[in-house]
């Protein structure tokens, strides 16, 4: 399955546009109350501000024009009156739509990162971690820059223009006609330019990705970059994500910013066709003085917002170009669903693989025709040279990936039928490459544990010694407590296996998975290890993949992987004669 | 990051001083462009007076207007251009001043400093200044000058009705003042939880698998909640901010419009103002208004441009590492470690580990897990510093060698897989010094060719970020060869064998014996087989020399050495059969 997100076909291109802006709006229907409320805060402000003109230009015509002066105090008083009504509903309309746009923001990335969490392995095998950085983060910021910023202005420029642009023609309608006429050329002049505009933003935004993976993946693997003294090369890789980026937003800035001198140039015209036509209706007696004073100061109204809208609309543009890439990650579904399918197939082993297939994306196929059964309480050992399917097919047994032909059962059931729940607590898989979260030992070895999960400090070393693993923690300095961080160097990659050891252990799984689990444990603490696994309930399955064979010795049945093909070992040196004649494919 | 000068806050605006030229057009086509725009009203409020006086002339009204309109069209669209090339340039420069800095930076600062605010730094950061670039610096200017220009024209219409509307000027003033102070903080703590959810995101992407093996998904995105909510909490309450702030502005000034509609008209009333100049101030008052609002928003952008300016300048002021050594001499391979000390904070790594490696000799490095075995290999090669004691190569220390030359001969083989996001051939020549030759010399050696011919782009395979798509071993070959394409004197291999099967592993080792003959190496490992005709083997046990000799010697000599020799038996024996 394809889950590139920059070489997404065209069908799921085409998908994502249209589910995309569904979606938004089920994001937007949850504020639909929050969104109501403002609409009326806007409308009664706009409402306002647009009376405003409307009782100066009748105070000048009615009162100072005749000199009465109580007349000008009486509506300077309902001026006052209305200017502090607005200043509340201005206050409600920020909030509020701010309010909208920080929640959406919200409730996006947590989708976002949820969908994250669904979607397979092969996902992000397939996708830069800077780059998924950059869409969970900035792209989603775009999105909220627009929603809880422009929106707000956007809207309320609208209801300022339909209202102004309604009191413009209802006073003269041959006047208004006349004034509004530039705006018709504005709104051509805007859908045709708009594609061209979100095309370019598109691009902007893909180099941003760009840039934020350069970043991520030198700076994850600086160590490499200075022994290999390629901090030139690290300047190099990022000075060219950093031209690609200033070149393609001076395109979208160029492009952005066309609107503006646009806009600007026939809002003028439009206030020289009021002045001109105006005086020209004054002259045959059809219009005053007053009335062409306020009239001018509506086609300001008017021509104001639309203005601002040139701006507006352009963050729309980068809102929509920002959209599309998030909305590639939430339609992408995984293809690791769970089937129903209770159907039981006599079979006597934990799992077993039927015929199994496996490529990773329609290129060389990895496994062919696998069979093997692990049974319950057996122990079973993996090996072969580098590279020939063994860590493919411990990956097919935790499902990190489907099967591409043939089944792998798992207690007599396909195990596509299991829940990931139930399917994770039977089987443990320790990784090749240990990861550990930012945190302390005791948070790494009880992560993702829901039995221990809430055990004190003293509790869980007493979990820890009954289950013999208490010799492990004497080699880090502060026991459980002691501090790591992801990534950094501050323990070693032995003390990273021994913590995914100890975290998988405690799971107490049904069937455990080594992926050359204690490759770089020292031979004694190996023992160790060796002996705690002895003691694991009679039970419990294991799976051994290593090179190091005295972690094999014990194993009740050896299995030869090679080429993608797995043979059946009779004795530990029979497996041996295989290895030293196998010739390695890769 | 300890930041001893708090006093010094460098403002955002001094990073203007570069780009003084582009910035003296920024401002100079802003103000010409407001300034036409200011005679709008002017010409508008002379065609109404001329016409009340019967002296209209529509030819010269058109013409002024038309002429006024073009050219301010033809300003805003160059001060357009301007403004994208310097925003634009300015974000480029400062990033490429950040990644400058960043490259010449040890490995301890990028692990402190922490990948994922530097990202933050390169990314946000410099987006928020661009902001600024491109929309505060000609809003400020365009706006104060507006105020200023629309305020003398009022002062000359009428000075009293003038004044009363200039002085909300200052009430505005005290109003954001006091609210970005306020905000100002709250953005630099926002950006301090985006770095959090930077790392929450990057560490649940880094460890994908292990998430999906253990099924913590709801684990990871609690987490993730935790972090965003922080975030929303702090949107929220900087808007709760603006949001009061923005309509007591509109608020002020529409106040001043009524001061003009009360004041005006009774001075228009009296006699001492014409109905021509009250349009006039109308239309005046609505320019100042706007400037002011503007200023408001900016106001936004500023602050926030000025907690990014901050982070980045700390990054930019970080002490750079000197590089002072200038030997480029050639090495012949002779390697000595004295007294060297190590300690993390309070804890001993090493401890006074001394010893000597002859050139072309083999030496291995023996011992349990946190013996500190890669962290000496770190020493040996300058990735870090020791507290105490001496690295030599040919009786000269590390550091009077200057660092191109010294990384060109030493070869490093890492324990963990680093596997760049591009083809096979530049993840193996990573140094610009390796010819095709050492190329082809480093995967012949790794055994790697039979591999790399099966591969559908040979050479030119892009392989996926963190190697994803390569096995264990595939991936350490490839750091092998790696290594091994600059042609070093000095090889340091970081248990290298741990994930390879041990015929390769053989094969691999003659293969370097053939090919790099007179070559030191260094290796640590577990595997006492494999060493047993090392020139010697050093056992390190939490950070102490526990002994040194050839395998011989050791084996009659070392307790511990023969409990790790007995603890590999049953296998040596297989692996003498095999």
């Amino acid at each position: 399955m394809n889950y590139n997100l920059n070489q997404l076909n065209e069908e799921q291109e085409k998908q994502s546009t249209y589910q995309a802006l569904k979606r938004l709006l089920k994001f937007i229907s949850a504020e639909r109350k929050n969104l109501i409320l403002a609409l009326i805060a806007i409308l009664v402000n706009s409402g306002l501000l647009l009376l405003g003109p409307l009782l100066v230009g009748h105070t000048i015509d009615t009162y100072i024009r005749t000199k009465q002066f109580h007349g000008v105090l009486v509506f300077g008083g309902i001026l006052l009156g209305m200017y502090l009504i607005a200043m509340v509903t201005g206050y409600i309309q920020t909030k509020l739509m701010g309010g909208v746009g920080q929640r959406m923001l919200y409730t996006l990335r947590n989708a976002i990162f949820n969908k994250l969490q669904e979607l397979p392995v092969s996902f992000f095998n397939q996708n830069k971690a800077g780059d998924l950085i950059s869409r969970v983060n900035s792209d989603t910021d775009k999105l909220n820059q627009f929603f809880s910023q422009s929106l707000m202005q956007f809207i309320g420029s609208i209801v300022t223009m339909i209202g102004a642009g309604i009191f413009l023609l209802s006073i003269n309608i041959e006047l208004g006609a006349a004034a509004l006429s530039p705006a018709v050329a504005i709104v051509v002049f805007t859908i045709a330019l708009s594609p061209w505009i979100k095309g370019k933003n598109a691009k902007n935004l893909k180099s941003v990705g760009g840039l934020s993976a350069e970043v991520q993946e030198s700076l994850n693997n600086f160590k490499v970059i200075i022994a290999f003294n390629r901090r030139d090369y690290f300047r190099k890789r990022f000075d060219e994500a950093n031209k690609e980026n200033y070149r393609t937003a001076i395109g979208a800035g160029l492009a952005n910013n066309i609107f503006v001198p646009v806009y600007g140039l026939l809002s003028s015209i439009a206030q020289l066709i009021v002045l001109l036509f105006g005086i020209h209706l004054i002259s045959i007696g059809q219009f005053s003085l007053g009335f062409l004073v306020s009239y001018l100061s509506y086609c300001t109204n008017f021509y104001n917002p639309l203005r601002q809208l040139a701006a507006l609309w352009t963050s729309f543009q980068v809102a929509m170009a920002s959209w599309d890439r998030i909305s590639k990650i939430l339609l992408l579904e995984t293809n690791l669903q769970v089937i129903k399918n209770d159907e039981t197939i006599t079979s006597d082993a934990l799992i077993e693989f039927k015929d199994v297939h496996f490529s990773y994306d329609d290129s060389k196929e990895i496994l062919h025709h696998i069979n093997l059964k692990f049974e319950k309480g057996k122990t079973y050992a993996l090996i072969g040279p580098t590279g020939g399917g063994k860590t493919t097919t411990a990956s097919l047994i935790s499902r990190l990936y489907d099967a591409t032909k043939g089944t792998v059962l798992l207690n007599r059931k396909d195990i596509r039928s299991f829940s990931a729940e139930e399917r994770t607590q039977k089987i443990g898989f320790i990784l090749q490459e240990p990861f550990l979260f930012t945190g302390t030992v005791k948070d790494n070895i009880l992560y993702g544990n829901n039995q221990y999960k809430d055990v004190s400090d003293d509790e869980l070393t007493k979990i820890i010694e009954k289950a013999n693993l208490n010799a492990l923690l004497a080699i880090f300095d502060e026991g459980i407590s002691t501090k790591i961080t992801s990534g950094a160097d501050s323990i070693s990659l032995g003390q990273k296996q021994l913590i995914a050891f100890m975290r998988a252990v405690l799971r107490n799984p049904e069937l455990l998975i080594l992926d050359e689990a204690t490759a770089n444990i020292d031979t004694i603490t190996e023992q160790l290890l060796s002996s705690i696994l002895n003691k694991l309930s009679k039970e419990t399955t294991l799976v051994i993949i290593a090179h190091r064979l005295n972690t094999i010795e014990n194993a009740d049945e050896i299995y030869f992987v090679n080429e993608g093909e797995v043979q059946q070992a009779g004795t530990l040196n029979d497996a041996l004669n295989m290895l030293s004649k196998g010739k390695r494919v890769s | 990051m300890a930041k001893p000068k708090e006093a010094k806050k460098p403002s955002v605006f001094s990073l203007l001083a570069s780009y003084k030229g582009l910035i003296f057009l920024l401002i100079l086509f802003a103000l010409l462009s407001n300034g036409i725009n200011l005679l709008l009203p002017k010409i508008i409020a002379h065609g109404i007076d001329s016409y009340t006086n019967k002296t209209f002339n529509l030819d010269s009204v058109l013409l002024q207007f038309a002429i006024a309109i073009v050219l301010v069209f033809i300003f805003t669209y160059l001060q357009s251009i301007v403004q994208t090339y310097a925003s634009e340039r300015v974000a480029r420069d400062l990033r490429s001043k950040l990644s400058d800095q960043i490259s010449r930076q040890s490995h301890a600062y990028i692990i402190e400093a922490n990948p994922s605010k530097l990202l933050t730094n390169l990314t946000s950061d410099a987006d928020s200044i661009k902001m600024f670039v491109s929309q505060a610096i000609v809003s400020l200017a365009s706006s104060i000058f507006l105020i200023v220009g629309a305020s003398i024209l009022l002062l000359m219409i009428n000075w009293k009705l003038a004044l009363c509307v200039i002085a909300i000027v200052p009430i505005i003033g005290i109003a954001f003042y006091l609210v970005l102070k306020k905000v100002r903080v709250l953005f630099i703590k926002s950006r301090e939880v985006i770095d959090w959810l930077n790392k929450v995101i990057s560490e649940s992407i880094l460890g994908s698998a292990l998430i999906r093996v253990i099924n913590s998904q709801q684990l990871e995105y609690q987490k993730f909640l935790d972090a965003n909510s922080k975030a929303r909490d702090l949107g929220l309450s900087i808007l709760r901010l603006f949001a009061g702030l923005i309509p007591i502005i509109v608020f002020v000034s529409n106040l001043s419009g009524l001061t003009i509609l009360v004041l005006g008209g009774h001075f228009v009333i009296t006699d001492t103002m014409t109905l021509g100049e009250f349009a006039a101030f109308n239309s005046y008052l609505a320019l100042i208004i706007f400037p002011i609002l503007v200023i408001g928003f900016m106001s936004n952008v500023i602050a926030q441009a000025t907690a990014s300016y901050q982070r980045i300048e700390s990054v930019l002021n970080a002490p750079e590492v000197k590089h002072q050594g200038t030997l480029t001499d050639a090495l012949t391979g002779d390697v000595e470690a004295r007294n060297i000390e190590l300690n993390f904070g309070q804890k001993p790594i090493l401890k006074k580990v001394s010893f000597a490696a002859k050139a072309g000799s083999k030496t291995a490095i023996i011992g349990p897990t946190v013996a500190g075995k890669t962290q000496l290999l770190y020493i040996l090669t300058g990735l870090i510093e020791p507290q105490a004691g001496k690295v030599l190569f040919d009786e000269q220390e590390i550091k009077s060698y200057k660092q191109e030359n010294f990384h060109q001969q030493v070869g490093f083989v890492f324990q963990d897989s680093i596997i760049f996001n591009m083809s096979i051939r530049e993840n193996i020549a990573f140094s610009n010094t390796v010819t095709d030759e050492s190329l082809a010399k480093a995967i012949q050696t790794a055994e790697l060719k039979d591999f790399i011919e099966a591969l559908p782009a040979k050479l030119d395979t892009i392989v996926s970020e963190r190697g994803n798509s390569l096995s264990g071993g595939q991936k350490q070959r490839i750091m092998l060869a790696r290594a091994l394409a600059v042609n070093p004197k000095i090889l340091l291999l970081d248990d290298f064998t741990a994930r390879v099967d041990s015929n390769t592993e053989k094969r691999i080792l003659e293969n370097i014996q053939l090919h790099y003959p007179g070559i030191t190496l260094i290796s640590v490992t577990q595997k006492i087989a494999a060493v047993e005709n090392y020139d010697q083997v050093i056992l390190l046990m939490q950070g102490e020399v526990i002994a040194t000799g050839t395998h011989r010697e050791l084996i009659q000599h070392s307790p511990e050495y023969v409990q790790i020799y007995n603890s590999q038996q049953s296998t040596s024996n297989y692996e003498l059969q095999s």
